[in-house]
């Protein structure tokens, strides 16, 4: 194993972890705040990128310039489904628990209707977006850097620190984080708690549709494109800590790195298995993840 | 009153006696089962079989049906596999038991079809094989499954011959290869026989990869094989993974001297060349399960043009598949002029189509008569003892300029067709 295919290997490792961080963020902001873990994540990913794809498709728009439409839209898009879907399941659970099972199986029923669907309206043709933009790379010493994966990368580090500074730094931020923290102490300071329910899924489906949107040059689209990798996010929002922003950041970025050397020494299939045994391990070192603040 | 009651149940038993030999007497409809992926990842190739057989029962039913069963109608019933293992063997349970069909066919993939058609034997109901090409598939001395397709191994022979062919036709002979494909039953037994048959022939093996479906980057995969420097590469991978490889593989600019072999599966699907840039494919060699000239045959405007109002692009590989597969079906329904599944089962056995003894199938187009159940291009269907259609073979093609050119075997080698062998580095094309 020369240096310089480690080296590589890293890079290419940390291309991919971002990808794995951009989508995953906005599953954490949701897990914190509401205490949801959103099965229909993948699925709010897969139509993010439809949206962008088809943007491109019938108007030519690039997809760095459809993230001015589609964010918005999936912003509001999140924000009705938290209001008309999981809102009467907390106002009927109210009296009983913190964290309604019920929302679970609702995202988890969601997700399939998103992906069959657009089974149905869009058929299981894997689509891309054709062009020089989505082959664009840089030569490094080593390698080629593919430049639309190297943005998503940006991208991540850009979505972490935009909405650490909206937790930290405004008045709704400061609201949202009081919802999180104790949901009752902050309705019995005048915070309407299901509106910030509303803007924090709101802002989470934005997320993963930024990360969605960026995606579009360089990967496919497809129906069930959504289910592998909400998968993985999932591996990344307990391994970097529930509920902690940089957390999902961070494990994102181990995760890619993890994957990419250590299928450097074996083959891939078997790589899976040590990105597994990492997670194992953090789980019982560390259940509450690198970064967390809520036990799992 | 309980006197009325027996009466009234005595009536109505007698009245579902009657129904139930009406419908064995006067077969009006021959129920067929699919199995195939038409969601989760191989759902385009599973659509497109579906098409296929899809149009063949059009075909038939508008045609006058089955005419051994006084005209009855073939009726298809399709359960999803949604590309698992466990959904293809709960929906061939369903078929078998519930809609209690004659015949199943499917399931595209090896590692569907080899848990499915287990099912499907225990509950004696004969499946014919589609696409699926795993080898023990056939080899498992099952009574009830055939298999009209190749076998992974014809499939691996068949790009050996080709190697070989061009070797000698140029003198130019690669000396190593590296080998890379999806982790599931297709994947593994492709690589089984790549294995096996490449060292054979004094070809060394530099680097074996596999990966799991799902899979979001290649670019680990890719410095592993420029650091091994192999001078052809064979990859099986389905359509998702194929459309990643083949842009990343550009970008990344690996050089393989005597090119990218794929075994099929995602180089086979026309959703596949609408993803990804010419470029990205260009020299690519692939193993077609079809006849790439078909274009040149009396019978494809018609056939192309059903199809492309069904799916919105041409007739290719696999919906050749299911529409040829359903002829045979015709032709053992004729023969077996029955919906129970043993006489089916003998009938498929005793199967011999070829274009001189495909009278109770044969169509006409434009005044020609073709053979329906031999689109794909192959000339004979005939089961061995184990199921399987020895018959059965496909072609090498290579990809120039976003067309597929077949160079092996040579009687199918278009006039003035030219082989780029080996193929140019990424700075001189």
């Amino acid at each position: 194993m020369s240096a310089e295919l480690l080296l590589s290997a890293s890079v290419m490792g940390l291309l991919l972890g971002g990808l794995y961080a951009s989508v995953a963020i906005g599953l954490s902001l949701i897990f914190g705040i509401i205490r949801v873990i959103n099965f229909a994540h993948g699925g709010f990913l897969m139509m993010a990128m439809y949206a962008s794809f088809w943007l491109w498709y019938f108007f030519q728009i690039n997809p760095y310039l459809s993230i001015i439409v589609v964010v918005p839209l999936f912003f509001f898009f999140g924000y009705i489904v938290q209001n008309t879907l999981i809102k009467p399941m907390f106002v009927r659970e109210r009296a009983l628990v913190v964290e309604p099972l019920g929302v679970l199986l609702l995202m988890a029923g969601f997700d399939l209707v998103l992906a069959n669907l657009a089974l149905l309206f869009f058929k299981s043709d894997y689509r891309a977006i054709v062009s020089p933009i989505a082959s664009a790379t840089i030569s490094l010493e080593f390698i080629e850097l593919n430049v639309p994966r190297f943005i998503v990368l940006v991208l991540s580090f850009i979505i972490t620190g935009g909405l650490t500074w909206l937790m930290n730094y405004t008045e709704i931020g400061v609201a949202i984080r009081a919802v999180g923290q104790n949901r009752e102490a902050a309705a019995l300071c005048g915070i309407n708690v299901y509106k910030i329910y509303n803007i924090t899924f709101g802002l989470g489906t934005a997320a993963v549709a930024l990360a969605g949107a960026a995606m579009v040059p360089f990967y496919y689209v497809n129906p069930s494109m959504g289910l592998p990798l909400g998968v993985k996010s999932f591996i990344v929002v307990v391994l970097g800590g529930l509920g902690s922003i940089p957390g999902a950041l961070l494990g994102g970025l181990i995760l890619g790195i993890i994957e990419s050397i250590t299928a450097q020494f074996v083959t891939s299939t078997s790589a899976v298995i040590f990105s597994f045994l990492l997670f194992i391990i953090v789980l019982f070192v560390r259940p509450k993840g690198l970064m967390g603040i809520i036990e799992a | 009153m309980k006197r009325f009651k027996n009466a009234f149940k005595i009536l109505s038993l007698s009245f579902l006696l009657i129904f139930a030999c009406w419908e064995v007497v006067w077969a009006t409809e021959v129920l067929i089962g699919q199995v195939l992926p038409l969601s989760g990842g191989a759902a385009p190739q599973g659509t497109q079989i579906k098409t296929g057989a899809e149009i063949a029962v059009e075909e038939i039913n508008a045609e006058g049906g089955i005419k051994s069963l006084g005209g009855a109608k073939i009726k298809l019933i399709f359960g999803d596999s949604k590309s698992t293992p466990d959904g293809g063997a709960a929906e061939t349970e369903r078929l078998c038991t519930r809609e209690k069909v004659s015949l199943i066919l499917g399931a595209f993939q090896s590692g569907v079809t080899f848990p499915a058609t287990e099912v499907a034997e225990r509950y004696k109901t004969p499946w014919i094989v589609n696409v699926a090409v795993k080898d023990e598939i056939t080899e498992r001395g099952f009574k009830y499954v055939f298999r009209d397709f190749n076998k992974a191994s014809y499939d691996i022979l068949e790009m050996i011959k080709a190697v070989e062919l061009f070797a000698k036709e140029t003198g130019k002979k690669p000396k190593t290869f590296a080998l890379m494909y999806e982790g599931t039953d297709w994947g593994r037994s492709s690589a089984q026989f790549v294995k096996k048959f490449y060292p054979e022939k004094g070809y060394k093996m530099v680097l074996e990869e596999s990966y799991a479906p799902g899979i979001a980057d290649f670019t680990p995969q890719i410095l592993k094989i420029k650091a091994a420097k192999p001078d052809m590469l064979i990859v099986a991978l389905y359509t998702p993974e194929h459309v990643l490889f083949s842009k990343q593989q550009m970008e990344q600019k690996l050089y393989l001297p005597y090119g990218l072999w794929s075994v099929g599966a995602g180089s086979e699907d026309p959703t596949f060349y609408k993803a990804v840039p010419i470029k990205a494919v260009e020299f690519m060699f692939v193993q077609d399960d079809w006849d790439v000239n078909a274009p040149q045959r009396p019978w494809f405007p018609s056939l192309d043009q059903k199809t492309k109002a069904k799916l919105g692009y041409g007739l290719n590989s696999y919906v050749a598949c299911g529409y040829g597969t359903m002829y045979l079906v015709k032709d053992v329904l004729e023969r077996a002029a029955s919906t129970d599944r043993d006489k089916i089962r003998d009938a498929i056995a005793a199967t011999d189509i070829t274009p001189q003894t495909c009278g109770r199938i044969e169509r006409k187009v434009d005044g020609k008569t073709y053979c329906p159940a031999l689109v794909r291009g192959i000339t004979r269907i005939k089961f061995d003892e184990q199921g399987q259609n020895t018959f059965s073979h496909g072609m090498i093609t290579q990809n120039q300029k976003g067309v597929k050119i077949p160079f092996w075997p040579v009687e199918a080698r278009p006039a003035g067709a030219k082989l780029v062998w080996p193929i140019p580095p990424w700075d001189k094309r």
